[in-house]
């Protein structure tokens, strides 16, 4: 699984000094993710779930008689560096369209790229609300807000009867977004909510906040965090005798590495997910998703990447989508087009809605969410 | 002597943008500026008064707030019920501010040097740095904590008579950078030839004499940090308004490491070692990049500053210097504690 | 008032592995005067080594904790021997920048071998907590006060106890004197740098298990040992011991009484607070050095 010798950029760079290239043999799309840093993990994931999209759209032909071709830079999991090497990509690479950049702050550095080279991206992971509402009609997202996951959400809460909240949530945009689009929903339906506690980036003892939340009067805690983090909160919630409900959301919580890693200290804890790799026949497009998952398993990677992967491979469909609509690799003609789509992604309609100021919207999709719940060690949809 | 050198590699640099196209290469010619800028501002309070400070990001990092927060506006609550609303300024304005409170943290770390030196100043910095970047993260009503600052204004200057430039272009913000970047090195230049930079060079090689001489320690230590902090500020300003967007993530430590790595690989108490430094591990990933996996980038990042180290221990500039040496005053290499004494009583 | 309990409770236990952390790297800092970046990835190295010996090979969790602090014995001599001592004499920013060199190409090293998802190592121990009235322990975290503490003493009986720890506080407190008596300053420094990186090994080895393992794991711990060190003193071991155990309870409590998001920035307040109002730490016997 880890290469030493990167071939497709160094033979992109070869034709690149070679030719003068006239005419390209590929259609090209930019990939923009953290390969090395804090974000490395979660990067490799969503590259490797790309890389399985590209090889079965070559599988059938490519598009427009072209073999896909996909450029991956490493970001570093830094904001300065997504910024370059969206411009490489841009510019060097010529790609004439980007997916990226995993993380919310490494997105919005890429952003002003976009604008001053007017090339489209499809933001597969980011979750702060701020990269479809600043007016940038270059970004194309297929992940929630968190606004969108706390309006699915809405549906559930009811029927849990929960009474007081309270949070834990990783101290970043993503975390402190959850934490204010939940509790605004909450509000809105009569729960009151109560302590708001943050845990930083690095951080690998949530004792201190778990003690302080085992005191309160609420009933559940609602935690946003990526899976490293979670399975350092059960296991620390379950060494305190913390006996709250304990609800995740946020679509990085990779279920299997959890029980796998956490044990028992996982049984009854609910999640909320954007895809059901467990329950092929429950995502909205079965054939896709079992495809997707025994591929995953033949390259040998690890089945609980398979909840960060699936963007990876949604995004790159998506913009071989809107590559084959617009009819041609540019784009202007690929921007206009992925207005125009509509595919079954693997966790729901892949769909467009404008979002942002008028004039200059971005678009944004609306996947579904679920609930699952975990129980012996096993993960289930949670009955309602 | 060496001016003919300094003025070639100034026109060098300057000719750059006519023969480059790329500008992938442009954009990392100039993030390598503005560290260089940082790194040569760090050279003043490592190269010259051998205070070893870790914390260098802290300065450059809230220089980049300040003046992202200037040009922003912001509406934030204090305690007792007091409110600041700001309305926002042109980013020239925010540009001088980074530098005027830069230089005020500055002072402050620089009192504190006062009581501690060596490996405890070093933590102590750390520390320092580490503590800014946790109240950028949390006081989310100021800094918009990890939610980030976006959309923060290019710089425009105003010319008298021609209306307003903004710099928007990759070519101008090189020029812009350039400009800052050698306006920075003459004025270090200045002041390490001057007897206020002979005053620090004494108190590197040897402070009890220096303080026997007559030279102020905390004065002297202090100045030294609110320039050094000053210069720091304005690379962070150049920083956020070419970048555009400012999160807490700038105060990572890695930043910092990535100025020390420019300043003693290139040869630090140089005036030029931060250049040298600078050129090569700025553009150093970017030459990795093509050819490694990332991983292996960064592994080739570490054994290159290892091995530089070990061959070129004093850096790369003095070494070089070193061996087209001309042989100097004896006197002024053997004693520059005596030249500052000498000064001390002139000005006295 | 539980709360409080439960905050002293987890003081305890974390305070006995940050001042392993701190010991080890107050050694290297007060004896070598080295600002050792590596300190950091020491930790992590024995983390990864336990999860190496008990997930892939499949060795007993108790017989695998002494092979990671020989693990990490040996990486700290071959350091010390292949980066430090051709160094010594050099300036303490360049042997830094080294350190701070091999602590990039090792933890991307560990990136590179191991990938950056989270790896987790079983434990004998059972999951259910050992609950006390109010408060909640769980054995391992008990096995690991209790393991981080028997190491403690077997390191204080070294320095205080052994020839070889006489000699190490001799070239603590002047080197040349040390030297002209007969110590082998070489050997001396080789020692120091095994010993105290060998404490961190055992460190990551003993709260990998707790936690879960990944690359920069190292990071913040390398940090919050610089703290403890400063806290107190160069080179002085009680010193270092007291100042986990402060650092551990500023952070409970810090964080469950006054905002969790400082949690981490405890140690940094700590130590800015101590080197403003006591420089030389809150226990130094002796004058500041440096």
């Amino acid at each position: 699984m880890k290469r030493t010798f990167k071939v497709v950029p160094a033979i992109a760079l070869a034709i690149a000094v070679i030719g003068g290239v006239a005419e390209a043999q590929t259609i090209k799309i930019g990939v923009n993710e953290p390969l090395t840093g804090a974000f490395a993990a979660s990067g490799t994931y969503v590259v490797n779930g790309a890389r399985i999209a590209a090889d079965e759209i070559n599988a059938k032909g490519g598009i427009l008689g072209k073999k896909l071709e996909l450029v991956i830079e490493d970001n570093k999991s830094n904001p300065t560096e997504a910024a370059a090497v969206a411009e490489k990509l841009i510019t060097s690479d010529k790609v004439p369209v980007l997916m990226g950049a995993w993380g919310s702050s490494l997105t919005l550095a890429v952003m002003p790229k976009l604008m001053e080279y007017e090339t489209p991206m499809v933001v597969e992971t980011s979750s702060s609300g701020k990269i479809t509402t600043t007016g940038n009609p270059y970004i194309f997202r297929i992940s929630p807000p968190s606004a969108i996951e706390a309006a699915a959400f809405k549906g559930i809460v009811d029927k849990l009867e929960l009474k007081k909240v309270d949070f834990l949530v990783i101290n970043n945009d993503w975390g402190r977004g959850t934490a204010e689009d939940f509790s605004k929903m909450m509000k809105e339906k009569g729960i009151a909510v109560g302590a708001v506690e943050t845990m930083d980036q690095g951080a690998q003892d949530m004792s201190a906040q778990l003690s302080k939340l085992k005191g309160t009067d609420s009933e559940t805690i609602i935690v946003t965090t990526a899976v490293d983090q979670l399975t350092l909160i059960f296991k620390q919630a379950s060494a305190l005798g913390l006996k709250k409900r304990i609800i995740t959301t946020g679509g990085s919580q990779n279920p299997d590495q959890i029980i796998a890693q956490a044990g028992a200290a996982a049984n009854g804890t609910m999640h909320l997910t954007t895809f059901l790799p467990w329950f092929p026949d429950k995502t909205p497009n079965p054939e896709a998703t079992n495809y997707f998952i025994s591929e995953w398993k033949k390259r040998g990677f690890d089945f609980a990447g398979c909840t960060e992967s699936f963007r990876g491979y949604d995004g790159i469909r998506t913009v071989a989508a809107a590559i084959e609509k617009a009819g041609k690799a540019e784009p202007a003609a690929i921007k206009a087009a992925l207005w125009d789509i509509k595919i079954k992604g693997l966790n729901g309609d892949i769909v467009f809605r404008k979002s942002g100021p008028e004039g200059k919207e971005s678009g944004q999709s609306q996947p579904n969410v679920y609930l699952i719940e975990i129980t012996d060690g096993k993960i289930g949809m949670k009955t309602l | 002597m060496k001016s003919g050198v300094a003025i070639l590699t100034v026109v060098a640099f300057a000719s750059v943008p006519l023969w480059l196209r790329d500008p992938y290469l442009m954009n990392a010619l100039i993030t390598t500026g503005i560290f260089i800028i940082g790194a040569m501002s760090l050279n003043l309070l490592l190269g010259f008064t051998g205070q070893l400070s870790l914390g260098h990001i802290a300065f450059f990092g809230i220089g980049a707030y300040v003046s992202a927060l200037t040009s922003l506006g912001f509406d934030v609550g204090l305690p007792f019920g007091l409110r600041i609303v700001h309305v926002p300024w042109p980013p020239i304005v925010g540009f001088v501010l980074a530098i005027v409170i830069a230089g005020l943290c500055g002072y402050l770390v620089g009192l504190l040097s006062f009581r501690v030196r060596g490996a405890y100043f070093v933590i102590v910095t750390i520390s320092f740095a580490e503590v800014v970047r946790l109240v950028a993260l949390n006081w989310v009503e100021l800094t918009q904590g990890p939610l980030a600052l976006t959309n923060i204004p290019s710089i425009t200057i105003g010319l008298p008579g021609l209306g307003d430039l903004t710099l928007r272009t990759k070519l101008q913000n090189y020029y812009l950078v350039l400009s800052v970047a050698v306006v920075t090195y003459l004025l270090i230049s200045r002041l390490v030839h001057s007897h206020f930079g002979r005053a620090m060079r004494g108190l590197m090689e040897n402070e009890t004499l220096a303080v026997s001489v007559g030279i102020d320690v905390t004065k002297t230590l202090t100045l030294a940090a609110v320039i050094s902090a000053g210069i720091a500020g304005a690379a962070g300003s150049l920083y956020a308004h070419y970048i555009r967007i400012i999160d807490p993530e700038v105060f990572a430590f890695i930043n910092t490491v990535t100025m020390v790595i420019m300043v003693i690989t290139g040869g630090k108490g140089s005036l030029a070692g931060p250049v040298v430094g600078g050129m090569i591990f700025g553009l150093l990933p970017v030459f990795l990049r093509p050819i490694m996996a990332p991983e292996a980038q960064w592994i080739a990042y570490g054994g290159v500053l290892i091995v530089i180290l070990f061959v070129l221990p004093r850096g790369i500039v003095p070494s070089l210097a070193q061996r087209f040496a001309k042989p100097r005053s004896r006197a002024e290499t053997v004693a520059p504690v005596a030249f500052a004494e000498r000064d001390a009583k002139e000005h006295a | 008032m539980s709360e409080f309990l439960q905050h002293l409770i987890n003081m305890l236990v974390l305070g006995g592995t940050y001042a392993l952390l701190g010991i080890g790297l107050t050694l290297i800092f007060g004896i070598m005067n080295v600002v050792n970046f590596t300190h950091g990835v020491l930790y992590t190295f024995g983390a990864y080594i336990m999860f190496i010996v008990v997930q892939q090979l499949g060795i007993n969790f108790f017989l695998a904790l002494p092979l990671a602090v020989v693990a990490g014995w040996l990486l700290g001599a071959a350091i010390e021997l292949t980066l430090l001592r051709p160094l010594r004499g050099s300036d303490i920013d360049t042997t830094m920048l080294v350190m701070i060199g091999a602590w990039i190409a090792m933890q991307s090293g560990a990136l590179w071998i191991w990938g950056g998802v989270a790896k987790s190592v079983a434990t004998p121990f059972p999951e259910a907590p050992l609950v006390l009235g109010p408060v909640s322990v769980s054995w391992l975290r008990l096995f690991v006060l209790a393991a981080a503490a028997m190491l403690i003493v077997v390191t204080y009986l070294l320095i205080n106890r052994t020839k070889l720890g006489c000699a190490m506080r001799a070239t603590f407190q002047d080197q040349d004197t040390a030297s002209l008596m007969g110590v082998n300053v070489d050997l001396i420094y080789t020692s120091t740098f095994a010993i105290g990186s060998s404490l961190a090994a055992a460190a990551g080895a003993l709260l990998g298990p707790v936690y879960v393992i990944f690359p920069q794991m190292g990071d913040l711990a390398a940090v919050k040992a610089f703290a403890i060190v400063i806290l107190g003193g160069l080179g002085n071991i009680t010193g270092a011991v007291i100042g986990g155990f402060i650092l551990a309870l500023a952070e409970e409590l810090g964080a469950g009484y006054v905002s969790s998001g400082y949690r981490d920035a405890m140690g940094f307040l700590i130590i800015i607070a101590v080197l403003i109002f006591k420089p030389t730490g809150l226990f130094a016997r002796s004058e500041r050095v440096g």
